[in-house]
């Protein structure tokens, strides 16, 4: 009877080893998975700028490379008022396997306004097409900016947010591209972000933060906080990396004075942690300021400041911040000046050697995916003063 | 004794009442204890040039235990039948290419295209009700066919797409990167979306090497999908459980 058991047994284990054996060889092998499949991506990544003289035709050496958003379908160039754009040559990396017209690397004409470039897939199934602007640029000596948000649309693509524009050339940047892709299906106005038809003076802007539903609750980014700020918001890295995603700042070749404007701003009920669990007897409290920082460090690398980085660091030049924005129903002024830190080079400026922004948030710690949701910040007609250089 | 030892207690007490208590008209009836090993999980309905390749498959160490029945028809015909129970589980890291993902959470969802690696787990415990013609070509060798099901106490599917980027909505949407870490990857848990109920095709073979003492293999695969109808996860996906054990006849 022994002997039979052990007969048994080693039977039993040797066809378990042959189907464990079999089994791990069948999803393993990989000719079993067939040839790999074309690529379907269609974008343009890089474009680069070759030119005789990069001095005279670029406002900074830097600027003669782009990386780009995937969701940017428009390529702006913004080049010296006297550089001549008659004939250039862009170079493009583009997705694996894709095709561009006209080709990268052939020479076309951006005087009458921008290239039309379309880059197919290497499938042959998907195509994206690109305006390529290169636009000779008079620096703007205006004393005042004036940010009224008046102007607004839906985002051209889907149409599922709304977007914002100004007179700098670079949009608003706001939370809503990261939202969507939590609340794929939410309407426009329950974005972070939207529009107030009636504000201080006409429409305004309602910043307000979010639950962002299943989707947040999975990725641990439970809330997201209604924002906008000039610079751009790099999808991309929004679930990687997200403190990252958001690039403050646009070239700015003024010196910012004094920043003033209205809010209304009402904390929602419960602060929430990281994990979603309410916070006892806390508030939830907004940001409102501006940073004006050198974009460039001493090595001459290009310099961008982030989430964790745009109130601390040693690029800022000058900030002006409300401070502690007090909550209250009525439409409320402020105004601050810009408190400078160190001298600014007048050559470097002129240049686009410095950069600018101006940061709103209806929860100051939403980066870290604190806040309360509901909490509501209205922003309408902002002010930036300016002394330009004699 | 937790909910597992309690599953034991039933289908050995089952076994038992069946051997002790057969009545006359069941006098022809044979009821095996089954034990097996069980590499229980869940297959594509097709391994497309999508998937590049398998990083780690880990089938588990699972068990089935069963009590079941041959009633003897006509010649070498029976009909074969008795209940299950049943642990699958399952560990697959994966690398995919234009792999199409649609999850749908509430009244959100989110659709693209995923390039990348992504591991899957899966454990479930089913009790899975057979019914099979048998044939036998000789009196040691049984020959099993039929339809199966079963019934899930116990649903988990979860993992995370990890170091590559899903196109958001169509392969020229948006791109994000997943990262590697927890927090930085995608995270998802599709339990609550599995079917409890499961049915599909059951096929067995005994062997009775001795009087008492006999082997088996069985495989089950579920036609209605790992799934309920209306949720588009990484793709169709179909219960697949295999088993090989031994079998103890106590009538």
């Amino acid at each position: 009877m022994k002997a039979m058991n052990r007969l048994i047994y080693r039977h039993i284990t040797s066809q378990i080893a042959v189907m464990a054996i079999a089994l791990t060889m069948a999803l393993t092998c990989t000719s079993c998975f067939g040839d790999e499949p074309d690529g379907c991506e269609a974008d343009i990544e890089t474009v680069t700028l070759h030119v005789a003289s990069p001095g005279d035709f670029f406002f900074q050496t830097t600027d003669s490379m782009q990386t780009v958003y995937s969701t940017d379908s428009i390529i702006t160039f913004s080049v010296r008022s006297q550089a001549d754009v008659s004939a250039l040559a862009p170079e493009f990396t583009l997705s694996s396997g894709a095709t561009v017209s006209p080709a990268s690397g052939t020479t076309q004409d951006f005087s009458n306004g921008p290239v039309i470039y379309t880059v197919t897939s290497q499938d042959g199934k998907w195509h994206r097409r690109y305006r390529v602007n290169v636009v000779p640029t008079v620096i703007s000596v205006a004393d005042t900016l004036s940010f009224d948000f008046e102007e607004y649309e839906l985002e051209p693509v889907a149409g599922r947010f709304y977007q914002w524009h100004n007179m700098l050339g670079k949009d608003w940047a706001t939370a809503n591209d990261g939202f969507r892709i939590s609340m794929g299906n939410a309407k426009a106005m329950d974005y972070p972000t939207t529009p107030l038809l009636n504000g201080y003076d006409g429409a305004a802007v309602s910043l307000t933060t979010r639950d962002t539903g299943p989707f947040g609750k999975m990725a641990n980014k439970r809330l997201a906080a209604g924002n906008m700020y000039l610079g751009t918001f790099d999808i991309k890295i929004a679930m990687s990396d997200h403190l990252h995603a958001t690039h403050f700042g646009i070239p700015f070749a003024n010196l910012p004075e004094s920043f003033s404007g209205y809010y209304t701003y009402e904390p929602g009920p419960t602060v929430q942690d990281f994990y979603g669990n309410p916070i006892a007897n806390r508030v939830d409290s907004a940001d409102i300021y501006a940073v004006f920082y050198r974009n460039h460090d001493a090595a001459g690398n290009e310099i961008c400041l982030y989430g964790d980085n745009v109130l601390s660091s040693e690029q800022i030049v000058a900030v002006a911040d409300l401070g502690y924005v007090t909550p209250t129903t009525q439409w409320t002024p402020w105004d601050v000046k810009f408190v400078y830190r160190s001298e600014v080079d007048k050559e470097q400026l002129a240049n686009y050697g410095y950069s600018l922004t101006i940061v709103f948030s209806s929860s100051c710690a939403g980066g870290d995916f604190i806040g309360a949701i509901g909490s509501r910040l209205c922003i309408d007609k902002v002010r930036l003063i300016c002394t330009h250089d004699q | 004794m937790n909910f597992h030892h309690i599953m034991i207690t039933i289908v050995l007490a089952a076994a038992m009442a069946t051997g002790m208590n057969a009545a006359p008209l069941l006098d022809s009836v044979k009821v095996d204890v089954r034990l097996g090993y069980e590499v229980g999980g869940t297959l594509p309905t097709r391994l497309d040039n999508k998937i590049r390749g398998i990083n780690n498959f880990d089938p588990g160490l699972n068990y089935t235990l069963a009590v079941e029945a041959s009633l003897p028809l006509k010649g070498r015909w029976s009909i074969h039948t008795g209940l299950r129970y049943e642990l699958g589980s399952m560990d697959v890291d994966s690398r995919v290419k234009n792999y199409d993902i649609e999850v749908v959470r509430g009244d959100q969802s989110l659709k693209g295209i995923f390039n990348g690696n992504v591991r899957i787990k899966s454990a479930q415990r089913r009790f899975t009700l057979p019914v099979q013609a048998e044939f036998a070509p000789s009196d040691k060798v049984a020959l099993r066919g039929g339809l199966f099901v079963g019934y899930l106490t116990k649903r988990r599917f979860w993992g995370w797409a990890y170091d590559g980027y899903l196109r958001e909505g169509s392969p020229v949407g948006p791109k994000i990167e997943m990262g590697i870490e927890p927090g930085e990857r995608g995270d998802f848990d599709f339990g609550e979306d599995m079917r409890r109920w499961q049915w599909g095709i059951d096929v067995g073979v005994d062997w009775h090497f001795h009087k008492r003492w006999g082997v088996f293999a069985e495989l089950t695969y579920g036609l209605n999908g790992l799934f309920r109808s209306g949720f588009h996860s990484v793709q169709p996906l179909h219960p697949m459980y295999g088993s090989l054990g031994i079998m103890y006849r106590i009538k």
